[in-house]
């Protein structure tokens, strides 16, 4: 027998009644909020940048492919790393596929990433994606977007509030290297799958920048980092309906990987399909 | 210059900071919610249930294949159907890639539809999917977790709702049925299979990445008459029939 509480159907169905008006309020509390990034004010981009992409050099303007909405996803990928961030990999697994959906609704998506174009576009081979993916590297764009420590460490107190986690931990550790053995498996995990160290690791930050293009100028819609990126990372949507949750333990995302690289972490050879 | 109100970037971080706030707190209740999801009583299922999937008929304990959880998308494809539901399909084609992590992590997930298993399949193959899927044909799996609506097989309930309250709230559900959306939990325990959890309606919002893509663009969700809308395979055609 289980340990977890067994009800009658009746009982269920009253529970999940029940249950259905959180979910309802948490739907209105998400449309709400939609709505208020939506009002947020937009900041003219004045600088210009020039990005690298399969099809040339492009400006962020360029970027757009004729659409008047640009979404960069900031995957973590440094210049010398030997592959892109495996959770930020995960995420592209998530997204990959709904791309063509935003496209038609006027929405350019793509990936912007530190490392020289020649690497993205290997690592995008290797996993099968179509996404464009654009290499900011040697461009301002990604400290300018607070998800990278370009130029050394940022102790840009704006940086500090408005950028990547991954950025303020790389302070963090810089401040009190001892922090360094209590951090989160996931991040070791990830500076050795991407073939860095933690400072490497944390020099890197992920996020979501949306941009708008009217009459010629391109403006900064919204950002968003850490937790506030969860939204497309498809498999957390699901385990928070699943019977044990995300069930994680006290290791976050300990247990994602690469998604070709799950059979040889396979434990229970159970698995047939 | 844009009718869109502009701003300076300090005017801009004040009031990205003060959304900030909100977002995390929308991001605490949905923590919140999650764990009430998992308080729930399991209800033992007691009927056996005979799906057909790749590997032959499968009962729903055959579905686990070695994970104590499963998760069902009860993804809309009617026998009498040449093609998938396209909302249904946009959904897969975020959990398409997906559920790999998640049948990585003690979690085994399916597709499930009435339609036969070679429908389903035909389709699969034609939108270049990978995801595990099953037929429920001939079976009541879908009335049972009320994915299909029809009064003269089983009394009408869907999301929570029965047949009075959902003419209540909407009158087209006056002599309705048919597929429905949603998703089933399901979990694994000394050999009995429990039911946990289902969601329905815009309950599947949170599982739709278009949506939630959208919800962070600058125009949001920008629905209009949803007629831009189409399968991921067939909108080189909608464009080339636009112009």
């Amino acid at each position: 027998m289980t340990s977890h509480q067994i009800g009658t159907r009746e009982q269920w169905f009253a529970a999940s009644a029940e249950l259905l008006q959180r979910e309802k309020e948490l739907t209105r509390m998400g449309d709400e909020l939609a709505r208020q990034r939506r009002e947020l004010p937009w900041v003219p981009v004045e600088k210009q940048y020039t990005l690298q992409t399969a099809d040339g050099d492009g400006t962020l303007a360029d970027l757009f492919d004729g659409r008047s909405q640009l979404v960069v996803y900031h995957f973590m990928f440094g210049p010398d790393w030997d592959g892109g961030c495996p959770s930020c990999s995960s995420t592209a697994d998530s997204f990959n596929g709904v791309l063509a959906h935003l496209s038609a609704r006027d929405v350019t998506m793509i990936c912007v990433s530190r490392a020289p174009l020649d690497k993205l576009l290997a690592y995008r081979e290797r996993m099968g994606w179509d996404f464009t993916w654009a290499s900011s590297y040697d461009s301002d764009f990604n400290s300018d977007f607070g998800v990278s420590a370009a130029q050394g460490i940022t102790h840009d107190p704006v940086a500090a509030t408005t950028g990547a986690n991954e950025l303020a931990l790389l302070k963090l550790l810089e401040e009190q290297p001892a922090i360094g053995e209590s951090l989160p498996l996931v991040t070791t995990q990830n500076a050795a799958a991407t073939g860095t160290n933690l400072e490497g690791y944390f020099s890197e930050g992920h996020g979501v920048s949306t941009f708008a293009r009217e009459n010629g100028t391109v403006y900064h819609c919204y950002s968003s980092y850490a937790r506030g990126t969860e939204f497309l990372m498809g498999y957390y949507a699901i385990l928070d309906r699943a019977p044990k949750g995300r069930d994680e333990g006290d290791q976050p995302m300990g247990w994602l990987r690469r998604r070709d690289e799950y059979h040889s972490q396979r434990r229970d050879g159970a698995d047939h399909d | 210059m844009t009718e869109h109100k502009t701003a300076t970037r300090d005017e801009w971080l004040a009031a990205r900071l003060e959304l900030l706030q909100a977002e995390k707190e929308l991001t605490r209740h949905s923590d919140e919610v999650a764990r009430q999801r998992r308080e729930l009583p399991w209800v033992r299922v007691g009927k056996t249930y005979r799906l057909d999937t790749e590997s032959g008929a499968a009962t729903l304990a055959d579905l686990f294949r070695g994970r104590s959880q499963l998760l069902v998308y009860h993804f809309m494809l009617d026998p009498d159907w040449d093609e998938g539901c396209p909302s249904c399909s946009s959904i897969a084609d975020g959990f398409d890639e997906t559920y790999l992590h998640l049948q990585n992590h003690d979690v085994a997930f399916t597709a499930v539809s009435r339609a036969p298993l070679e429908k389903l399949l035909a389709y699969r193959n034609r939108m270049g999917w990978s995801f595990p899927w099953a037929s429920s044909y001939g079976s009541d799996f879908n009335y049972d977790f009320h994915v299909t609506i029809d009064p003269s097989v089983a009394p009408v309930e869907y999301n929570y709702r029965n047949q009075a309250q959902l003419e209540e709230a909407d009158v087209a559900w006056r002599d309705w049925s048919g597929e429905q959306p949603g998703m089933s939990a399901f979990a694994l325990e000394d050999g009995v299979v429990y039911h946990t959890y289902s969601a329905y309606s815009r309950g599947l919002d949170g599982l739709w990445p278009m949506w939630q893509w959208l919800d962070r663009a600058p125009l949001g969700r920008n629905e209009g008459d949803m007629s831009w809308f189409h399968r991921h395979d067939e909108y080189k055609a909608a464009a080339a029939e636009a112009t």
